[in-house]
């Protein structure tokens, strides 16, 4: 559906983008109170840029959501030592278009003003960066950019070598779950550092779901899908680790849950005509030189997470019995009296959980919104499992019981065509 | 004597069995709205009910929404079902209504009309009641939901006087709607509020210090003694 409001740029913008004209490459930054880390990203970019396409034009944006800290004044001073990275001479100025975005406040909301910049200037490649970033280096540039313009992939996710315990909703719901669906082992589908083409960015800029969690975290599953349904070639490319800023601690775990699950929710809905035929699903193409490397710890408080679980089972219980299939739920009563240290939730019990709250969202069986939030200590509870499941085990260890999972996911599937399909009987 | 009998005796007796005369078709008639009435509306909500699950509102009901603003609002989502209890219901007030208008009394016609002219405050009020019952269930299952994702114990207890107070809020609006007690209502009700306030305030400064103070370190960035967890869940 074509967006009825068109994206307000400032008239700075409006004027830089005037004075360009035309560019090839666009990275776009999206930013709110990142001082800290900024300037870092900013000479990766600009490193990787001068050292990967010196001939060709190319823009930086960053689209900052109103800091308070500097950032845009740090974005527009960094420089790169382009000696030290013995790179003689670049052809083309970099272009810096530093502008404020407008519409709910939301990583989402950045982005839309960084696609319709690469729609005016007409680009053909374009990638986004966290700011956040501390392990950004300028080959992350060239892995992003060169499948899109030099091999004609329209859509490049990132592979990244995290913690067994980082980033535990991609592992636990996003990527089991978007493999399931679309059939593609995109094992970082929210990354947040991503590769696409200029023709896709226009694609993006003209959806309307700027209003809706797309707008805020669920932009990075949103990006995903919204390629892989619309037959868009994706590749994946080796970042090496992921090192970057802890997430502001205040920020709720189940606003975050809500609106990445939501999102993903939304994306079945939106595209129900596409997934219920897909069975199993195929490595996605995966570019750049692999290596090990050392990740940061990550404590975890096992404990705190299963007397969520349990404090959910006893509170919310109402609440699942709407969402969950009667069997689903006595399974996850069962786990209810285990002790922490043999804590289990099965990964068939698992992803019918998750099936089975997708499909309450698709029949609406309850708000939307408490829906998710609901599911927070279940999460809590397989995030729990899984630590328990995975302690001693080495980071390769680890991601083979995350493919494994994945793997029941697939082959749970008809389960959620079947419960997609019917209409539940809500019980009072 | 015999003209006292007449005068003191036979004369109201005369005169009552002569109103009883009168009256009597006028209890017939009621009686016989009631014994007509009373199936009937019955009937008709039954019929309607039927009727409009055959003609699929239900199913249009879920299509468009409705359905799920019912479930929402903590109710049952079967519009049918909904409508034909309403439709009863309000044949059953106008039988009534008919029932005593048909006696022809001066006093229970001035009722009568009362009555009719107090519908629009009972429909009022009636609205008031059940947009409060929305509110409150999906107040209640909000801050359910909220506490038990913060890991606030009570969680239940919270929900139980978020519902409990906008019901009560809800309560005293429609009485006031009726115009009953009006100053009891609002006296009875800034009473209630201001006990509750106080209970609660009292039960968090004395009986959740640890809970205040954990909030507070919580809030100015104190951890100290707190298991880390730095779990990244994106």
């Amino acid at each position: 559906m074509p967006n009825m409001t068109p994206v307000h740029l400032d008239a700075g913008t409006e004027a830089k983008i005037q004075e360009i004209g035309h560019a090839e490459i666009l990275v776009g930054i999206p930013s709110f109170n990142n001082a800290d880390t900024i300037g870092h990203v900013v000479r990766a970019v600009a490193g990787g840029l001068a050292k990967y396409f010196p001939n060709t034009r190319a823009v930086l944006v960053n689209s900052d959501g109103g800091s308070t800290d500097g950032t845009p004044e740090i974005v527009a001073r960094a420089s790169v030592d382009l000696g030290a990275m013995l790179i003689s001479e670049r052809q083309h100025l970099l272009y810096r278009i530093i502008t404020p975005y407008h519409g709910i406040p939301g990583k989402g909301s950045a982005f839309r003003t960084i696609f319709e910049v690469a729609r005016r200037l007409n680009v053909k490649a374009c990638a986004v960066v966290d700011s956040d970033l501390r392990s950004i280096t300028p080959e992350w540039v060239e892995l992003l950019i060169l499948p899109t313009l030099n091999e004609g992939y329209d859509y490049v996710a990132p592979y990244y070598l995290r913690h067994k315990y980082d980033g535990t909703i991609t592992n636990s719901i996003v990527y089991p779950l978007t493999r399931a669906l679309y059939g593609m082992q995109i094992r970082q589908p929210i990354g947040g550092d991503f590769g696409f083409s200029g023709k896709l960015a226009a694609h993006y800029a003209d959806k309307h779901v700027w209003e809706s969690d797309v707008a805020r975290f669920g932009i990075d599953v949103w990006m995903t899908t919204e390629a892989v349904a619309n037959g868009a070639r994706v590749c994946q490319s080796f970042l090496g680790a992921k090192i970057h800023n802890p997430k502001d601690p205040a920020a709720d775990l189940s606003a975050m849950l809500t609106q990445v699950v939501g999102a993903i929710f939304a994306s079945m809905e939106a595209h129900e005509n596409m997934w219920p035929s897909i069975r199993g699903s195929n490595p996605v193409p995966l570019f750049g030189f692999q290596y090990e490397v050392g990740v940061e710890p990550v404590n975890v408080n096992v404990e705190r997470m299963i007397t969520s679980f349990r404090q959910g089972l006893t509170d919310l219980r109402p609440i699942w019995e709407v969402m969950l299939a009667a069997e689903t739920l006595q399974a996850l009563l069962s786990a209810e009296h285990l002790p922490a240290q043999s804590f289990h939730i099965p990964d068939e019990v698992w992803a019918k959980t998750v099936y089975d709250c997708a499909a309450a969202f698709h029949h609406s069986v309850l708000n939307r919104e408490h829906l998710i939030k609901a599911m927070t200590p279940l999460y809590l509870g397989r995030t729990a499992s899984f630590v328990v499941e995975t302690q001693g085990l080495t980071t390769k260890e680890s991601e083979d019981r995350i493919e494994k999972l994945g793997r029941v996911f697939e082959q749970v599937k008809p389960y959620l065509a079947e419960r997609w399909g019917a209409v539940k009987e809500v019980r009072q | 004597m015999k003209e006292f009998l007449d005068t003191a005796v036979l004369e109201p007796l005369e005169t009552v069995a002569t109103r009883i005369v009168h009256f009597l078709p006028n209890l017939v008639a009621s009686f016989i709205i009631l014994a007509v009435g009373w199936p009937l509306a019955w009937a008709m909500g039954r019929g309607v009910e039927r009727g409009l699950r055959m003609l699929g509102v239900d199913r249009l009901a879920d299509r468009i929404g409705l359905n799920a603003l019912l479930t929402r609002g903590g109710l049952k989502p079967d519009p049918s079902h909904l409508v034909g209890r309403a439709l009863h219901w309000a044949l059953l007030a106008l039988t009534a209504v008919g029932a005593l208008g048909a006696l022809n009394l001066a006093p229970i016609n001035q009722l009568a009309a009362q009555f009719l002219g107090y519908i629009p405050h009972l429909i009022t009020a009636l609205v008031i009641l059940i947009a409060g019952i929305f509110l409150s269930n999906f107040v209640a299952r909000a801050t359910l939901i909220t506490a038990v994702n913060a890991n606030f114990k009570p969680a239940t207890t919270a929900a139980g006087l978020a519902r409990w107070g906008i019901l009560l809020v809800a309560f005293a609006m429609a009485l006031e709607q009726l115009g009953i007690a009006r100053n009891i209502v609002v006296v009875g009700f800034g009473i209630t509020f201001g006990g509750v306030v106080l209970a609660l305030a009292l039960a968090f400064g004395l009986g959740a210090t640890n809970l205040a103070k954990d909030y507070l370190e919580r809030q100015f960035g104190k951890h100290e003694g707190r298991t880390k967890d730095d779990l990244t869940h994106l």
